[in-house]
């Protein structure tokens, strides 16, 4: 009896010892599974930033050229005692031209004319301008003046381009390849942290083109969208969560609200066109609608994770605060909100981050304009972010690829702000 | 018939293999109630069109309760209970899972109000005030008939907090030293205030299970009301914090009328004066405790309280 029971118990150590090598092999495949899929990921990401922040970077810094300007009167085209609207129209294009040509005295040729004025942005004339406006004095001299270079110009000597490449493949030609080495040789050339691209708006040429449209347009955008998708969207939870009866129609609205989550958001771009712009006439291409439009499309997320949020609150909550003789409302704002808050926040900042990087229905509305002038409040034309990095995404010119990456980081860094945000104001409330 | 529908709702996969065995026993013919010991509550008998057994009204009554039926959506939960809850007095109520004692406890301040579905039928009055009246506010309601749950319940907050939120949305503290006394004042009668002292600014979710249920008990009387209802309020402590609790029930009668429902027959022997035994929803017997527990009158009373079933 004895001998058998042990016979027994052996026999079932062996088969579950033969079974044991099998579970732990799937344990350990599945932990290698596990650990390639966090592997991947991470590939991919780094693959992703390292390619935008190594394009993107080189946007950050602008060339120089050093051009000594012939700021006389006759260069500048003016009476010898100008007034301010003359110094103002005054012909500085034709100072910066006759100064490359005095210059490269060797360059006679109409072609390598335009070739050599081609090395200095045509954004030099109007920098040369404000200088002479803030600083009278250079008038009548000839100066040692830092230049813009052009974005061509700008990517040879960022190293962007060759000259191993064939002449035809790029924009920026031999002679100019020649002329900017002797210029950088003679230490004519600087590279300087680029102001421009956080102080100016859209630009045909890349080296004048801005990001600050587009960041204001985002922010008031999303000024917009939060204040009137966090509250119109916290009370609709609360109301169907803690104070509409369950029947037929709440059960409709809750099912619509879940639909109204997967629908397209061009739909709800061509919905503001038709009633926000068409019915009440309200100004295009202005953040306003944009976050208007914006806060119909972020709606049923905040509405569906705070709803999610205030049902995870304990009833015991709930029954103490009704128990001490609190009314309904009381024990919501007072007990219930509190608690639900920090998981309100993050399904709002989820819904607000989708907004950020939302373009389709913006570019329904009439945000993808070219605008130039940095918006001042929420109905003054404007673009965001993700509208921006579109449109430059969809130029040609060589300079503007980095400035798309560069947008893209900038866009991110708002993203991770925005997150920074939440995370602190989600510990504020656990807190408490 | 509808007693075992009530029952029904409540069965459990362990109740459904007991039916299974009491048919067979029947079946069999051995079930014989003298020698075995069934455990299916449904065997106990249907009561029927019943009557209460014993003293179920008081001369001088607190709150007043008259053919009281609850119904969950199609299900009644207590069938046509009438009973009084005498001033300053201790009354337990008891009866096994499912008898509807908790329910019937939740009328009287009307936190059944708050579950879907649920429909209170009767008349109730709390010191000739009617409770279910079209003019009676639940906030006031609440307010004079305090309420202290199954499991430990503070709020997410301090402790001081916790005990000064109820003076506070009723404004019955004109300023900070008065709201201190009142924390304090509270404090002391739940037998807290010097284990807590030092820490009134710390989370009241912190302490030990017994101690935040005294808190509890604290937040309950710092609205200084004139009934307590107690559904069950040492059900989630050990025998020690058990004890300190069943010590302040006891101071606590001074002042107050208190209603507690219990699952433990000791604790409703050492702590009331009157008991209630309900039974399906049934209200069967209600009486002296001492009488109730030394020598029931019905079956069904002695059954329980001997351990036949619950």
């Amino acid at each position: 009896m004895n001998n058998m029971s042990n016979q027994h118990s052996s026999k079932t150590t062996a088969a579950i010892r033969a079974s044991l090598k099998k579970r732990y092999r799937r344990e350990r495949r599945f932990r290698w599974y596990g650990r390639l899929a966090v592997l991947t990921g991470f590939v991919f990401l780094f693959i992703l930033l390292a390619d935008i922040i190594s394009k993107g970077t080189p946007a950050f810094t602008q060339h120089y050229i050093q051009v000594s300007v012939n700021l006389d009167a006759a260069s500048l085209d003016l009476p010898s005692d100008p007034s301010r609207e003359q110094l103002y129209s005054a012909d500085y294009l034709g100072a910066i031209k006759s100064s490359l040509r005095a210059m490269f005295p060797e360059v006679t040729g109409r072609k390598e004319k335009r070739l050599l004025y081609r090395l200095v942005s045509v954004g030099a004339e109007y920098d040369l301008r404000d200088m002479v406006l803030e600083n009278p004095e250079l008038l009548g001299h000839t100066s040692e003046i830092w230049l813009r270079a052009h974005a061509e110009a700008g990517s040879y000597l960022k190293g962007q381009v060759g000259s191993d490449s064939l002449e035809a493949d790029r924009k920026v030609k031999d002679l100019q390849i020649v002329w900017l080495d002797q210029l950088e040789a003679e230490g004519r050339t600087e590279s300087r942290f680029n102001t421009t691209f956080f102080t100016q708006g859209d630009s045909r040429e890349p080296e004048m083109a801005g990001i600050r449209v587009a960041l204001y347009g985002s922010f008031f955008t999303l000024l917009v969208t939060f204040a009137i998708a966090f509250p119109i969207g916290v009370s609709a939870a609360v109301y169907l969560e803690e104070f509409a009866p369950r029947n037929r129609l709440t059960d409709l609205i809750e099912i619509n609200i879940n639909n109204l989550a997967a629908v397209p958001s061009i739909v709800f771009g061509l919905l503001g066109l038709a009633v926000f712009i068409n019915f009440f006439e309200l100004p295009r291409s202005a953040p306003l609608v944009g976050g208007i439009v914006l806060s119909l499309m972020t709606l049923p997320t905040i509405i569906i994770t705070s709803r999610a949020s205030i049902q995870a609150v304990s009833p015991s909550i709930r029954q103490a605060a009704l128990g001490v003789g609190a009314s309904k409302l009381q024990t919501v704002l007072h007990h219930v909100l509190p608690v639900a808050m920090p998981g309100i926040l993050t399904g709002s900042i989820i819904g607000m981050a989708q907004a950020l990087g939302e373009s389709a229905p913006l570019l329904m509305i009439g945000m993808v304009a070219f605008i130039m002038d940095v918006p001042h409040g929420v109905t003054d034309p404007a673009t965001v972010l993700p509208v921006q990095i579109f449109l430059w995404a969809d130029s040609p010119e060589r300079g503007f690829t980095e400035k798309t990456s560069a947008a893209i980081m900038v866009l991110m860094g708002f993203l991770i702000l925005m997150n920074a945000l939440a995370v602190y104001l989600r510990k504020r409330f656990e807190l408490k | 018939m509808i007693a075992v529908e009530a029952v029904n709702s409540s069965s459990t996969a362990a109740g459904d293999t007991q039916m299974d065995r009491v048919k067979q026993e029947q079946a069999s013919g051995v079930a014989d109630r003298s020698t075995k010991r069934p455990l299916d509550i449904r065997d106990h008998g249907d009561t029927g069109a019943y009557k209460t057994i014993g003293t179920p009204f008081v001369k001088d009554a607190k709150m007043t309760a008259r053919g009281v039926n609850v119904f969950y959506g199609d299900k009644q939960a207590i069938f046509d209970v009438s009973l009084d809850i005498g001033r300053n007095e201790v009354i337990a109520m008891i009866g096994p899972s499912g008898c509807g004692k908790s329910t019937f406890l939740r009328t009287l301040n009307r936190m059944n109000d708050i579950i879907p579905g649920c429909s209170v039928k009767g008349d109730f009055s709390l010191d000739g005030d009617n409770i279910y009246g079209e003019d009676q506010d639940t906030v006031l309601l609440r307010a004079r008939v305090g309420m202290v749950f199954q499991k430990p319940n503070p709020f997410p907050k301090s402790i001081y907090e916790n005990v000064a939120y109820g003076p506070r949305i009723h404004g019955l503290a004109h300023n900070k030293a008065e709201m201190d006394e009142i924390v304090e004042d509270s404090l002391r009668r739940a037998s807290l205030f010097t284990e807590v002292k030092d820490q009134l600014d710390k989370p009241g979710t912190g302490l030990s299970g017994g101690q935040q249920q005294r808190l509890c008990i604290a937040r309950a009387i710092a609205v200084n009301p004139e009934v307590i209802l107690m559904d069950e309020p040492c059900s989630a402590l050990d025998p020690i914090a058990t004890a300190r609790i069943e010590e302040l029930i006891d101071e606590l009668k001074e002042n107050y009328t208190i209603a507690i429902v219990t699952h433990s027959m000791q604790q409703a022997a050492r702590v009331s004066q009157r008991t209630a035994y309900f039974h399906l929803g049934k209200l069967i017997e209600v009486g002296n405790t001492k009488q109730v527990f030394t020598m029931p009158r019905h079956e069904l009373t002695e059954n329980y309280i001997t351990g036949r079933f619950g």
